[in-house]
């Protein structure tokens, strides 16, 4: 297996605010929904990205990295992460907190 | 806020086949000697120790293992050496399922750099250090964009 580029931390993002609403079934039994508003709240966590690949395009992740923050951990070849980066991370800002490797 | 702006994400390395070692709060000739006695216990052929901060030191070993047997080594280095540090070190990486060590700086800790080196160098240590001296590349690149920006 080759080594990967472990790229981690803290970060602050803006997620979507959910709001729940009750909604009567068929069969008579009040169901619980979630849906997405309109609202955005300011949530801080850790994630982790872990990069395989070639020197140019692990060197392009990282700086895509820098803006891009992870949903969770993330493992995936710096390549795939170029092209599609909206699939794995969302925007936010890297802070510093203390983190463990 | 500018402090905020200015943090980047820590980097770092990941393997599962390589044996590597975080320990925390150790003297150096203690670090040493754990280091020499799993090498020899286990026929690891060789290590390299990084010094991360004060009594903070990174080993790696040199021979190539399967996963399995490296959670066998570090859990092997955690009981002997009693070193609490390690252990949650040791949790933390079986929970990702492969070992990370830094390279970049952490907040006041600068990088870590090679202290010491012991027996065969040819493998994984090689491999290693070709990964590590990609990842500072980087890190200057980054860096020298950012004076570039600031100027």
């Amino acid at each position: 297996m080759v080594k990967k580029i472990a790229v981690y931390g803290s970060y602050e993002a803006k997620i979507p605010v959910k709001q729940r609403f009750w909604k009567r079934r068929k069969d008579g039994i009040r169901q619980r929904y979630w849906k997405k508003t309109k609202g955005t709240k300011k949530i801080e966590q850790s994630g982790r990205y872990e990069f395989h690949g070639t020197g140019k395009d692990l060197y392009k992740a990282v700086i895509k990295a820098l803006e891009i923050m992870p949903k969770g951990f993330v493992d995936v070849s710096a390549e795939e992460f170029l092209e599609h980066p909206e699939k794995y991370g969302q925007e936010g800002e890297w802070i510093e907190r203390k983190v463990e490797s | 806020m500018n402090e905020k702006l200015k943090a980047k994400p820590l980097l770092g390395i990941t393997d599962t086949e390589t044996v590597m070692l975080d320990f925390d709060s150790t003297p150096f000739k203690k670090v040493k000697y754990w280091a020499s006695r799993i090498m020899k216990y286990f026929s690891l052929e060789g290590f390299l120790v990084l010094k991360s901060s004060k009594n903070s030191y990174h080993i790696v070993f040199n021979r190539k293992v399967s996963w399995t047997e490296n959670v066998r080594i570090m859990a092997w280095a955690c009981l002997e050496s009693c070193n609490e540090r390690l252990v949650k070190w040791f949790l933390l990486q079986c929970r990702k399922e492969e070992s990370t060590l830094r390279v970049s700086a952490k907040g006041k800790k600068p990088s870590p750099r090679i202290v010491y080196r012991c027996g065969r160098q040819d493998a994984e240590i090689r491999n290693y250090i070709r990964h590590r001296s990609l990842i500072k590349s980087i890190i200057r690149k980054l860096r020298f964009k950012e004076v570039k920006r600031n100027d």
